[in-house]
């Protein structure tokens, strides 16, 4: 997993965050390498939806 | 020979509706700054995308809406309809601009693609302009339009959530615990948009009622890896298939057409195969929430005209209003008889979810705000003349019909509300007569300046 998609899990653990708040974060990130690794956290399976539409890592994950 | 995308952009810029934006802009940005443009909006140059260009808020006013259809503003529902009356088969061609560049194999990554972020809550960045082809072995070719939500480089979400003709073919795919096979055409004409966003029988092929508004049959190209057809004309085509999962992947939030963000969804998943595009590609954001309303608004406005038409009541003029997001609501004036009316108010009242009709005499013109409110202030007792039917079919993105306290599944109601705002019968026509200037035509202001 690239450097970026492991900083986006972890902004994720504890704290459920709107794509937009993630997005919003890393504007210094070009779009294609920010949707990129937000690809590889999406194909590793391990996120949830809170009621508010927010991500957060599903339970007993884990990040580096 | 049908018209397409590029056509309506030259429309556009012929009548000072299409803004150019020379300096290169962020796909992150390109819906706020297609926000504060009052016209249609193109992006000459998109940062990190060198290949693309961007344009969107394409038919986000009446006006554009009647400039991309060819027909005066006033007259999108008669053209719509004059179109789906005569439907005219599409053709197959075996070149097209929409396979000039095509991506297979390692190619295919969503991320070549400048998708934009759109809304504050959406769950990802969506590609919202979207004409989805699909087929099934017994109903034949099918053409509708579902959001899309970039999840991985080869994988978006689809809400297919809502009642279609496309969800009966997954299910039916998904009982046989197969994909669906779709190509989604992006940048098409509007009235490929309009034939997929109205609701034809199922066995009814929506590119036969494009060519119908198009008075010429809508030229498609077979795609290189699904057995479907695609507009020939289209910038850029996605093929691939929805996988058998069900609705079981999340989706959304997303802005709805109602102008409220909605809530995470249940849905399946899109595996793009093939992309192809043209050489050139303009790519289509579909802003929302105006843009897609305005395409809701020829087919619900068509609806009530017909359905004034079966009950025998004469339409003069109609319209569904932006602020009713093109969709609740629907003002009709009429060439009233005695009682009619409360007949027009219950039949606009039976198109779709419409929650709210207001029906007024010929002599108002109901694009003019003045003028329907004179009518339902000096036309209309709240005792007599207001109708209100409960429990009416409803949709759950409105908030109004509490659809939270709703079971899981549990479908939403609604009170419907109409409005006579017809001259009262038994009240002469005559204590309407509006005040007229002494000498109005015998001076010229002009000639005193």
């Amino acid at each position: 997993m690239s450097p970026l998609a492991q900083a986006l899990m972890a902004e994720l653990s504890g704290h459920p965050r709107h794509f937009g708040e993630l997005v919003e974060a890393h504007m210094d990130t070009s779009w294609r390498d920010f949707l990129r690794a937000w690809g590889e956290v999406r194909a590793a399976d391990v996120l949830a939806r809170d009621d508010a539409g927010r991500y957060l890592l599903r339970a007993g994950v884990t990040t580096v | 020979m049908s018209r397409g995308f590029r056509d309506v952009l030259s429309r556009l810029t012929d009548a000072g509706e299409l803004l150019h934006v020379p300096k290169a802009v962020d796909p992150r940005h390109l819906s706020a700054l297609m926000a504060q443009a009052p016209q249609a909006t193109f992006f000459e140059q998109i940062a990190g995308y060198p290949d693309w260009r961007a344009v969107g808020a394409l038919v986000s006013t009446r006006r554009r809406l009647a400039l991309a259809m060819g027909c005066a503003e006033d007259a999108v529902a008669t053209r719509f309809e004059q179109g789906i009356r005569r439907p005219i088969e599409p053709c197959v061609v075996e070149r097209a601009p929409c396979q000039e560049v095509v991506w297979t194999g390692d190619e295919v990554d969503l991320t070549r693609l400048p998708i934009p972020m759109m809304h504050v809550k959406d769950g990802g960045p969506y590609i919202s302009a979207t004409l989805v082809v699909s087929k099934d072995p017994e109903y034949g070719r099918n053409v509708g339009s579902y959001r899309m939500m970039y999840r991985t480089p080869t994988e978006t979400g689809i809400d297919l959530v809502s009642s279609s003709d496309m969800r009966v073919y997954y299910q039916r795919a998904l009982d046989q615990g197969r994909p669906l096979e779709i190509a989604v055409a992006i940048g098409v004409h509007p009235f490929e948009l309009l034939a997929a966003s109205y609701k034809a029988p199922i066995a009814e092929d929506e590119f036969a009622v494009a060519g119908g508004l198009h008075g010429a049959p809508v030229e498609l190209v077979r795609c290189r890896t699904v057995d479907l057809e695609v507009p020939a004309h289209a910038e850029l085509v996605l093929e691939g298939e929805l996988l058998p999962i069900g609705w079981t992947a999340d989706e959304g939030p997303f802005g709805e057409f109602s102008h409220i963000t909605g809530e995470v969804k249940w849905n399946p998943i899109f595996r793009v195969r093939a992309i192809t595009h043209r050489r050139d590609p303009i790519f289509y954001v579909l802003q929302m929430p105006w843009e897609n309303d305005w395409l809701a608004a020829p087919v619900i406005e068509a609806a009530g005209l017909q359905a004034l038409r079966i009950a025998s009541v004469e339409p003069v003029a109609i319209r569904a209003p932006v602020g009713g997001c093109c969709y609740w609501t629907l003002v009709a004036s009429i060439k009233k008889r005695p009682g009619e009316g409360m007949n027009a108010l219950l039949a606009l009242l039976s198109v779709a979810e419409v929650k709210l009709a207001i029906v007024t005499d010929d002599d108002i013109d109901i694009y003019d705000p003045d003028q329907l409110d004179w009518a339902m202030t000096f036309r209309v007792q709240a005792d007599q003349d207001v109708l209100i039917v409960q429990k009416a079919r409803g949709k759950h993105i409105d908030p109004s019909v509490r659809a939270g306290m709703l079971g899981k599944g549990g479908l939403a109601t609604t009170a419907k509300l109409g409005i006579d705002a017809t001259i009262p019968e038994g009240v002469p026509r005559s204590h309407y007569e509006r005040l007229r200037y002494f000498a109005k035509d015998a001076v010229r202001l002009e000639d005193y300046r």
